[in-house]
């Protein structure tokens, strides 16, 4: 029994059309939908303590996103998870749940994310010339990126963001590219900005099909680890 | 097949992503009505002619929704105008516009209905028909195509639509839209042909056909006279009402969007109608008479739209929240719940002169909104020709009293270009507004933050069914000219006054669609097929554009806006009654001008003629007001 869990839930094609914010208050409403004894937040403006890993941008699926939720009565994890279903729309679906007790929440343990990216490129290539161009721009020491900032865009380079990123052929023109990235509220690598970045600064020309994430990781003394290990830390 | 395969089938993410909000196009929102197509005798697309995120704010739309999906054979299926990088898509793919339950073509649909809440969406209205694939003119629609219907506020007028739409709904539709289908499902039984329909359609009460009616004018362009085709055909068309609202079905399983709307929560409709008869408001004439629904009722409606949405606030809809006759049993019922289950309360268009502290303490506990005061006019003498009956005394009590409760945000706002205004009135809003900041002094220098107000002016247009529907609108160059120097006033405060106010130009066009007869058709066609859409935003609003379109059809916007119309001329609405007499408005005109104030529903009968409804307030022993006393007359 705990009155706080963390539970992992997937984001199917059905609710990938919204951005982080809204898939929150989807969240929000569900919650009180299936009746979960939530924590409020104090004040004029009580909020839900719900918080979630990692933002997922408009377009993104997803097999293992995180979230940490703070109740008022003891449940165990796994009549959360059937119960929250209960409250939450097709394409959002909460998978497991474990007790929690630590001080540090989600957001601030992920650090890394796993993607799964399709997409087509508009010339044919071979699986060995896109194995060549994903080699050369790892190669290099920095690849420069505009990125949003408060005092509007500035360069930053990704390079030391990408941890690691290959290529295999699908079919005809379709690759699916795996990419493992740092993430979190550190350091953050959005999987749309690295393939806009992948595809400007190696003039190859691509369509997005699919964008997935396989999973996050926190890290502890340089070890991924799955968020549910460090539920307790 | 389930509607997300058929959705994957047809619009994949080439497009979706290439969208601001996909999910304005996506449906299968929670609470979604899902059919099987197979059983289905009447297919329904409610249309709203304007941006989702507008539409799924309506309420109209959330109850016809509801009522017409109960009916087993009837599946209704909503649409909305896609935004323009949507439409610049679907125009490049040669993709229709679907409805979002069933990603159906609005030409596949029986009928498809449009709601009318604002003259600048009508040419959003011509665009859907097209991209929807319907022939935009009634008369080029053949068999087997849809029904073009239309209702809401503005049909009141329905006369500049006369062209594209087969026939209006004057009224309140949960019951009539159900009187339609039955006949809809009748005919297609009995095999008629399309005309037939409109025959049988054209006997429903409240059923307008605007085919069947021929008008003839004068040599001024006024109206000589509006001939009913036939003597099967009404002369004047009655509005339909829902005579007791417990007795009809409300929604509280309403469609949870998963983008944000403009108004993002559970709508609480208390009553219908409004007991005030400001003269400009056109809502405080055509739902006439009050009829309020129970608080019992309410109560029920609000548990289970929370139970079943998961909203997080309930919001009171009505044109006046503080007329509402229970509302004590009502918030006291409301608030042990909402603050239970952390759902925020909001009590709008309370009005100035009967704000409750008790009231207002009570919803604070919860959360606190920001406060709106609508005066409409600076001077006392101009609230009077309107028959707003606030004094200057009560708008700064009740300020001051908001102030004490917590709030350092007020919005009010104001019209120009009121009938008899004068640049004194004009002048009259500053020096409310610094009167209002001067007077909380006191309270906010404990806060340590003066008042902030939010000023805004909207530019007055007459509307039919008011009594200054024969007012002729003020020149565009007199607004402006009002709107520069109120600006100019307030310019040292703009610390603590913010001014917004309405492009002129807007307001002057819906004023010419407002009152417009059914030769503005050819313009509306114009100005749309010469890019006109999404009037009603700034950004996309071309004055230019519709100004060539009166040129090429040779008619005059200031004929129909700008003219002072006399009693004796026969308006564009004439045969719609909504209920009103126009003695009572003529009656109304002329005590305007004498500053003279009528007294509310709730004080006393003032004869407008809804009385023939024989409901709500009419039939009520008159009782004296619930809140404050102060506007008596």
């Amino acid at each position: 029994m705990a009155k706080a869990l963390r539970f992992r839930f997937s984001r199917g094609q059905e609710l990938k059309y919204i951005a982080h914010l809204d898939m929150l208050r989807v969240f929000e409403r569900a919650i009180k939908r299936a009746k979960i004894p939530v924590a409020y937040t104090q004040g004029f403006n009580p909020r839900q303590k719900l918080v979630f890993g990692l933002p997922m941008s408009i377009g993104l699926t997803s097999e293992s996103e995180y979230a940490d939720i703070e109740l008022v009565e003891d449940m165990q994890p796994e009549e959360f998870v059937t119960q929250i279903n209960k409250g939450l729309p097709d394409g959002l679906k909460a998978e497991e749940a474990v007790s929690m007790n630590t001080r540090d929440n989600i957001m601030n343990q992920i650090t890394a994310a796993r993607y799964e990216i399709v997409f087509e490129v508009k010339e044919p290539r071979s699986r060995f010339e896109i194995d060549t161009i994903i080699y050369d721009l790892l190669s290099r020491e920095e690849i420069s990126v505009m990125k949003k900032s408060k005092k509007g865009p500035k360069p930053v380079n990704i390079r030391p963001s990408i941890y690691s990123m290959s290529a295999g052929k699908i079919d005809a023109g379709k690759f699916l590219m795996k990419a493992f990235l740092s993430a979190g509220a550190e350091n953050n690598l959005r999987v749309d900005l690295l393939m806009q970045s992948f595809s400007q600064e190696t003039n190859l020309e691509i369509n997005i099909i699919s964008m997935h994430r396989k999973a996050l990781y926190a890290s502890t003394y340089n070890e991924w680890k799955n968020p549910f290990e460090v539920a307790n830390d | 097949m389930h509607p997300l395969t058929m959705m994957q089938l047809k619009i994949d993410d080439s497009i979706l992503l290439k969208v601001e909000k996909p999910a304005k196009y996506t449906g299968n929102e929670w609470n979604m009505v899902k059919k099987h197509l197979n059983n289905i005798k009447v297919r329904f697309a409610f249309c709203f002619p304007d941006d989702y995120e507008i539409g799924m704010s309506h309420l109209g739309m959330k109850i016809l929704y509801h009522i017409l999906n109960k009916r087993e054979e009837v599946y209704c299926e909503r649409a909305f105008a896609p935004w323009v990088d949507m439409e610049q898509i679907m125009r490049e793919k040669n993709m229709p516009l679907y409805t979002l339950e069933t990603y159906t073509p609005l030409s596949e649909f029986d009928m498809v209905g449009f709601t009318l809440q604002y003259e600048m969406s009508y040419t959003n209205i011509l665009n859907m028909l097209e991209l929807g694939r319907i022939p935009v003119l009634s008369k080029d629609r053949t068999e087997g195509m849809p029904f073009v219907i239309a209702g809401g506020p503005c049909a009141c007028n329905p006369e500049p639509l006369a062209d594209f739409v087969d026939f209006f709904v004057i009224g309140e539709g949960e019951e009539v839209i159900l009187e339609i289908v039955d006949e809809y499902i009748s005919w297609k039984e009995a095999g008629e042909s399309r005309a037939e329909f409109l025959k049988r359609v054209s006997k429903v009460e409240g059923v307008y056909v605007p085919s069947f009616y021929d008008i003839s004018y004068n040599e001024d362009g006024t109206i000589k006279d509006i001939i009913p085709a036939n003597s099967d055909v009404p002369g004047r068309i009655r509005r339909r009402i829902i005579k007791d609202l417990d007795s009809v079905d409300f929604p509280d399983n309403i469609i949870v969007p998963y983008i944000g709307t403009v108004h993002d929560r559970i709508m609480l409709e208390i009553f219908r109608g409004c007991v005030r008869g400001c003269r400009f408001c056109q809502a405080g004439f055509i739902y006439r008479p009050v009829r309020e629904r129970s608080h019992e009722k309410l109560y029920e409606i609000a548990k289970a739209s929370a139970q079943n949405t998961g909203y997080d606030e309930i919001s009171m809809v009505s044109l006046s929240t503080s007329d509402y006759s229970s509302l004590p049993e009502l918030c006291n019922n409301l608030i042990e719940f909402t603050e239970e289950e952390k759902i925020s309360l909001s009590l709008p268009s309370l009005r100035v002169d009967n704000f409750s502290l008790g009231l207002m303490d009570k919803v604070s506990k919860v959360r606190k909104s920001g406060l709106t005061f609508a005066p409409e006019a600076g001077t006392q003498r101009l609230r009077d020709v309107i028959n707003k009956g606030i004094t200057n005394e009560d708008l700064v009590s009740s300020v001051k009293l908001a102030v004490s409760g917590g709030w350092n945000q007020v919005k009010l706002y104001f019209m120009l270009g009121l009938p008899t205004e004068t640049m004194e009135d004009v002048e009259g809003i500053s020096k409310l507004s610094i009167n209002l900041i001067e007077s909380c002094r006191d309270i906010t220098k404990a806060h340590g933050k003066a008042l902030n107000i939010t000023l805004s002016t909207a530019c007055f247009v007459p509307k039919p069914f008011t009594p200054f529907q024969w007012e002729p609108m003020e020149e565009m160059d007199s607004l402006m000219k009002k709107q520069y120097h109120l600006k100019d006033l307030i310019k040292k405060r703009t610390r603590n006054i913010k001014y917004n106010y309405h492009d002129a130009r807007i307001s002057l066009m819906e004023a010419v669609l407002a009152r417009g007869d059914r030769r503005l058709g050819k313009v509306i066609y114009t100005a749309w097929s010469n890019g006109c859409k999404f009037d009603g935003w700034d950004e996309f609003f071309s004055f230019d554009k519709w100004m060539e379109a009166f040129n090429e059809c040779g008619l005059d916007p200031k004929f129909y806006a700008n003219r002072k119309r006399e009693y004796s001329e026969i308006l564009p609405w004439d045969h719609i009654d909504m209920g009103v007499s126009k003695e009572f408005l003529i009656r109304e005109n002329q005590k305007a001008y004498e500053g003279d104030l009528t007294r509310n529903c709730a004080a006393g009968c003032s004869a407008c003629g809804a009385q023939i409804y024989k409901t709500g307030i009419c039939t009520k022993t008159r009782r004296g007001l619930v809140y404050g006393e102060s506007t008596e007359v």
